[in-house]
């Protein structure tokens, strides 16, 4: 880090015109959300009468019956999700442990063939995925959903582990070996232990690309008990169009999830992200 | 490069012959049995289908009829819609790089020059925090921000009597490309920020000092010595974006669905039409591949003329 080791006690003036733009940056990106909040609350009459701004008294009850609607999307959305990351990271982290520390011939052919993926997009895949899913009668099922995503989810995963795990010194791994530990015990023992962060990075960006997939779930799953929050907030939008102030409370309720996980990980989040470790 | 220890050889060597070394290094294998399998049932299989689709005249149930190279003489030469949103997606994208790097960097370079260190942290978080917010909650909000009856932006401009300005921006469509592209203004992306305040923090300080020493202004560094040290981060975020902004639909999916006639179409949006709406499965994976094409020769020329700075 760049910065003097002394936090300044009194507020440095030259700052004013930083703190003013980001506030303004920052509170314009979140206005809409503040809005949300405020219509939240609102009756329908209520709304017509003062559409944006607060209105007494607060009517709770769009929470509760929204909720009624969004739970089991979310019940849904975190499992999959859940189960999608667990898969991501142990498949990830173990393939990327054999890249990155052991040594055998074809290592660099076998990680040219998942690096390749990296430029596949979505699109070519989409229409046969759905075949192929539907072939294996997995759609309207959970494994419609969390068996493509381990799979194209570790692509990146590998990508960024490897590179860390890279970064590592090497005499770790060779030392460990020398005492005797096995391949085995070099990942679990060294490898995990040293790339925690980065793994709760690999994480988060992983369970942010889940959460928030519209259109695979859209297409695998037709049945409303099965499906996850992002088409489902999509479909509640457009049932609810008019309801404004039950629409807004479950489109909050929604975020709540991921509220709760940014609460708990924001910090090495940050620090991961601004390491620097991510380039080109 | 790692130094071999010559007493103990942790790694193969050049003596043993292959199988024995494939043997030696058999837990490599192993560790990446679960990850190939994956890769090759749910990547590689359907990128081989998508690719071999394309080429036959394809729906489901029904026998595929071979067609060569038809599919895409069609796209390219008798569908309008496709054409248009080739244009639409052009139009997207470039907006997507342009907001994306010129606000990630006024923001990153704005944290990055924060004296009093609380603030900067504060700032930094609340950069980050919505990142949070499930990106159809923010879909949802700005359709509705679009709303013509009821949509903030339109009472907004009655208030400053600006009434004939008012319209329905999603469904109009002189504005509904506009209204799509300008949502979430002001356009933060957080881990763009975060990516680019990496890349300034790295800087070794010696560097600024010196330029500092030999007189240089704020913005003479900003411009002689910080911008050049972060185009690998600058580049990395347009490339991404670009590769983005070619297949992302899930806006337009979610806004309008191409509507109206067309004005918002873009290729992934129409491949979807075409493969789940008319069944044309065949049709939609040649627009797959030309996407895919797409993104192919991007990254090429991403690998070619990209690598990062060195200092």
């Amino acid at each position: 880090m760049a910065s003097p080791s002394a936090a300044p006690t009194r507020f440095p003036w030259r700052d004013a015109v930083r703190v003013l733009a980001l506030t303004f940056m920052c509170g314009l990106s979140l206005l809409p959300l503040v809005m949300a909040f405020f219509i939240s609350f609102k009756t329908i009459p209520q709304f017509a009468r003062v559409p944006f701004l607060p209105t007494l008294p607060l009517h709770w009850r769009n929470y509760l019956s929204a909720w009624e609607i969004v739970r089991l999307f979310l019940f849904n959305s975190v499992f999959t999700s859940g189960l999608t990351v667990i898969g991501v990271l142990a498949l990830g982290s173990l393939a990327a442990y054999s890249f990155a520390v052991l040594r055998y011939p074809g290592r660099e052919f076998f990680f040219y063939l998942v690096l390749a993926l990296m430029m596949i997009p979505s699109t070519l895949t989409l229409i046969p995925s759905f075949v192929l899913v539907k072939d294996l009668s997995l759609l309207n099922t959970r494994w419609a959903l969390i068996l493509p995503w381990v799979a194209s989810g570790q692509v990146f995963a590998i990508f960024i582990l490897r590179t860390y795990l890279q970064g590592l010194p090497r005499e770790l791994f060779d030392a460990a070996r020398i005492d005797g530990a096995s391949e085995w015990q070099g990942y679990y023992k060294i490898a995990l232990p040293m790339s925690k962060s980065m793994l709760g990075v690999t994480a988060i960006l992983n369970i942010l690309g889940t959460w928030n997939n519209l259109i695979w779930p859209a297409l695998t799953i037709s049945r409303l008990e099965r499906q996850t929050l992002t088409p489902g907030l999509w479909s509640y939008q457009a049932e609810n169009f008019t309801r404004y102030g039950f629409l807004m409370a479950g489109l909050l309720i929604g975020a709540i999830p991921l509220v709760i996980l940014f609460f708990f990980t924001s910090r090495w989040f940050v620090e991961g992200l601004t390491s620097g470790a991510i380039k080109v | 490069m790692a130094a071999e220890t010559p007493a103990l050889r942790l790694t193969t060597g050049a003596r043993d012959s292959l199988l024995r070394q494939c043997w030696r290094g058999r837990m490599g294998y192993l560790m990446l049995v679960p990850t190939l399998v994956m890769l090759a049932v749910f990547m590689y299989y359907p990128a081989g289908l998508g690719l071999y689709r394309s080429l036959f005249d394809w729906a489901p149930g029904l026998d595929a009829e071979w067609v060569g190279l038809g599919n895409f003489v069609k796209l390219f030469t008798k569908d309008r819609v496709f054409q248009q949103s080739l244009g639409n997606m052009l139009q997207l994208s470039l907006w997507y790089v342009l907001s994306t790097v010129f606000v990630s960097l006024f923001v990153a370079i704005l944290l990055h020059r924060m004296i009093h260190q609380r603030l900067k942290y504060l700032f930094r978080f609340l950069t980050i925090l919505p990142v949070i917010i499930p990106g159809i909650v923010l879909l949802m909000l700005w359709k509705f921000i679009y709303d013509a009856t009821v949509g903030p932006l339109n009472m907004g401009l009655i208030a400053v009597g600006l009434e004939g300005w008012t319209r329905a921006w999603l469904a109009d469509p002189k504005t509904a490309l506009y209204a799509v592209m300008l949502r979430n203004f002001p356009w933060m992306d957080g881990v763009a920020i975060l990516i680019l305040l990496a890349g300034l923090q790295v800087i070794p300080s010696e560097i600024i000092e010196s330029a500092r020493i030999d007189g240089a202004t704020n913005w003479r560094i900003l411009w002689a010595v910080e911008f050049p040290l972060i185009t690998g981060q600058v580049k990395l975020l347009t490339v991404l974006t670009i590769m983005w902004g070619v297949q992302e639909f899930t806006a337009v999916f979610a806004m309008t669905q191409g509507g109206p006639i067309n004005k918002t179409m873009v290729p992934g949006m129409w491949m979807f039409w075409n493969a789940f709406s008319i069944n044309k499965m065949g049709y939609a994976s040649a627009i797959g591949v030309v996407l895919f094409l797409l993104t192919f020769v991007l990254t090429l020329i991403n690998m070619k003329y990209i690598s990062t700075q060195e200092y």
